[in-house]
Order: C-alpha cells, then sequence, then structure tokens
C-alpha cells in the first residue's frame, strides 16, 4: 500500500495520477454517502470523507478499514490530513477527527511508502 | 533567490521571513498586504512593526494591486510581502462585494510579482488541516489560497514550511 497524505487543496490526487499513470476508472471517489469502498480500483481518495459517513452512520471506520487490510495491500490510498485544528466544538466533527487519525495510522503502519503533499510538493516520510 | 514559507498560526513564518529577507541585496522592502479594519488589527502591524524596527526595511503598504509595490521601488532589492493570505482576503472579499475570480487574478499578478523581483520572500498560511466542513465561501477562499500557494511553489526558487519555529526544507536550500 502507498499511503499519500496532506491538508486540503494540496494536490495529493495529481500527484497520484502522474506518478501512477492513474485515469479516472483507476480511483474510486469517496463521499460521505459511500458505505462500501470499492477496493478492486486501483486508487482510493479521500478515505477521509468516507470516513466522515461511518462516523455518521455510527459505526467504527478504523475496524471496519482492519477487516480490509488484506485487499488494500497495493492499493494507493489517499486521505486528507484534517489533525491540526482547534479541538472541534461539533462532537460529530471530534468523532471525525479521531478516526480519521486512527484510521492514518493504521493505514500508515502497513504501507510500504507514506507521501505527504504541501503546496504541490511530494515529501516521502516513510 | 525567492522564497516561498508557509505553515500554521505562530510557527515562526514571519520571523524566519525577516531574517531571510535581511541577508538578500539592499535595499530591503516590506511589503504589508493587510489593510487594518478594527483595533486588533491596528496592534498585530504595530506588534510586525516593533519586530522589524532596526532591520533596515522600507515598508511599502499595498493591500490590493500588488504590483504597483514597484511604483517607487527598485526591483532588485530585496522584497519581503506579508501575506498572501490577507492579500487574497482584500481581493475576495472587497467592500461589500465577493470577487471569486480574484484568486486566479492573484496568482498571475503574485507570479509577475516574483519575475520581476528575483529577491522576493513570500508568507502564506497554511490552513488545510482542520476537522471542520466550511460554508461554500470560506471553501472558496481556501481552495483559492491553496492555488495561488501551489503556483508560488512552483515559481520560487525555495519553498519552506516553519513548523514550531523550525524549518522544513521542501524545495531549494535552506537561504541562510
Amino acid at each position: 500500500m502507498i499511503l499519500i497524505i496532506g491538508g486540503r487543496y494540496q494536490g495529493k490526487l495529481e500527484y497520484a495520477k502522474s506518478r501512477f499513470g492513474l485515469s479516472d476508472e483507476d480511483i474510486f471517489t469517496c463521499d460521505e454517502a459511500v458505505d462500501a469502498i470499492n477496493f478492486d480500483r486501483r486508487c482510493v481518495a479521500y478515505i477521509d470523507r468516507w470516513v466522515l459517513g461511518r462516523v455518521r452512520a455510527g459505526e467504527d471506520p478504523a475496524a471496519i478499514l482492519a477487516a480490509s487490510l488484506d485487499r488494500m495491500a497495493d492499493a494507493i490510498v489517499i486521505c486528507t490530513d484534517i489533525s491540526c485544528g482547534v479541538v472541534p466544538a461539533d462532537a460529530e466533527m471530534r468523532a471525525w477527527r479521531d478516526a480519521c487519525g486512527r484510521v492514518n495510522a493504521m493505514l500508515a503502519d502497513r504501507a510500504g511508502e507514506v507521501w505527504r503533499l504541501f503546496c504541490g510538493l511530494p515529501q516521502r516520510i516513510k | 533567490m525567492s522564497v516561498f514559507i508557509s505553515g500554521g498560526c505562530r510557527n515562526g513564518k514571519s520571523t524566519w521571513a525577516l531574517r531571510f529577507a535581511a541577508a538578500g541585496p539592499k535595499p530591503l522592502y516590506y511589503v504589508a498586504t493587510m489593510i487594518p479594519r478594527d483595533g486588533e488589527d491596528r496592534a498585530r502591524v504595530k506588534r510586525h512593526q516593533m519586530e522589524r524596527a532596526g532591520m533596515g526595511f522600507e515598508t511599502i503598504e499595498r493591500g490590493t494591486d500588488i504590483l504597483r509595490a514597484f511604483d517607487a521601488a527598485d526591483p532588485n532589492g530585496t522584497f519581503l510581502l506579508d501575506s498572501v493570505t490577507a492579500l487574497l482576503a482584500n481581493g475576495m472579499f472587497p467592500p461589500g462585494g465577493v470577487d471569486l475570480d480574484a484568486p486566479r487574478k492573484i496568482a498571475d499578478e503574485l507570479e509577475a510579482f516574483v519575475r520581476r523581483a528575483p529577491n522576493a520572500v513570500l508568507v502564506s498560511d497554511f490552513i488545510y488541516s482542520d476537522a471542520a466542513l466550511y460554508d461554500p465561501m470560506t471553501e472558496a477562499y481556501r481552495a483559492g489560497l491553496a492555488m495561488i500557494d501551489r503556483r508560488l511553489a512552483a515559481a520560487c526558487d525555495t519553498v519552506l514550511e516553519a513548523v514550531a519555529g523550525q524549518i522544513i526544507v521542501h524545495k531549494g536550500e535552506f537561504p541562510l
């Protein structure tokens, strides 16, 4: 697995597309309404949005992904880093932030490479 | 040498930017982009003025039309522009309106700024890693600033991130 993280709008997906030559058909784009990720695609983009949907549904996204890690062995996963603001006043936003942090750490632990994008520039952090 | 520096609030961006710019060719210009709107803004301006007092910077106040900073300045000097963030806020949210085309215009102008002034240090703010869902206008501002940041990061020789007063070099060499 290759994990690509970074703040919003920092060029994570563009980096994945250019480095791995991904076409739109290779990319599974998550949003809050997606309940099951299609792991047949090479790239899972914005897994943080899937995490938000699972949090809203009262589920544990880290536990769900832990059961799917074997299917993610060759995946390119993109996750927006939402960990750096003030503790959100809203309980749902707090739960989202916590779940994203756990998911990120678990995926990074499994990943062979972890990249962080800053203003469009990639930095390898694992 | 052109330097783009970003990072979170109170992580040392402006202080480092002053040190980098002060080491550049004279004359030194501080391009102040924030248009003070209240007492809090004015207090902040005072703090910044005190911080750079005695360093030899001439202040140019330019909250819009940034290329006019060269009206009475030597383009071969060193320019410290603080900040891209305020410049975009002024352009996108002028009194009584909203200009959604401001990010593109300001990105074009800042690229031209860096071409015109080979020795420039530009400061922006990293506002992209909090857990919040914003209203569409705030989101447009964040997307616009990030687009400008990325174009400046591509255009500048050196790209730096300030974290807890330390500098991470993302492109080029540490400037001192």
